[in-house]
């Protein structure tokens, strides 16, 4: 899994924790990183994700259906998961506020089995680090 | 066109620009199941 994951574009390293089954992605700074490239890529290696939290950095907009989005490349954004704090980022829409934010893009849905690798990735931000 | 014109068009550009360029994904962690 290790060497699948390297393999991807826009990966710099990648470390594996046997003992509790944390993978640590560190991104390269060309931006290609695509986390639901990575996600396929694990599951096509064998393993099950339970989860995957990100640290990223980015401008708040709202897309074509007034869904607030964090935008971290020109082509690339996540669709924020609404809670309190993305209601408090709401603000921020269409600023140029750069904001880092800690979420989780993807969890593991409790009793499925299969799961749906194609579904759009929601971003639950579970910590604003920073406003610049 | 103006070297003045220039000058202020690419100040202008490199405003808009730099703070996308900035932006990015920093880290990513996965927690996984079934690694051996």
């Amino acid at each position: 899994m290790k060497k699948s994951l390297g393999r991807q574009s826009g990966v710099q390293t990648v470390e594996v924790s046997l003992i509790d089954g944390k993978v640590d992605v560190t991104p390269k700074e060309d931006g290609q990183i695509d986390p639901a490239q990575l996600l396929k890529a694990t599951y096509d290696s064998g393993v099950s994700v339970a989860e995957l939290d990100m640290i990223a950095r980015g401008k708040v907009v709202k897309d074509s259906s007034e869904n607030l989005v964090l935008q971290v490349q020109p082509n690339r954004s996540f669709v924020l998961a609404s809670n309190e704090l993305s209601k408090g980022l709401e603000a921020l829409a269409g600023s140029s506020t750069l904001v880092t934010v800690r979420g989780q893009l993807y969890k593991k849905p409790a009793g499925k089995k299969k799961v749906d690798a194609s579904a759009p990735l929601k971003l639950l931000i579970l910590e604003v680090q920073k406003k610049e | 066109m103006s070297r003045k014109r220039v000058a202020l068009l690419v100040l202008l550009g490199s405003i808009v620009v730099v703070p996308i360029a900035q932006a990015q994904i920093k880290h990513i962690e996965m927690r996984v199941e079934g690694m051996t």
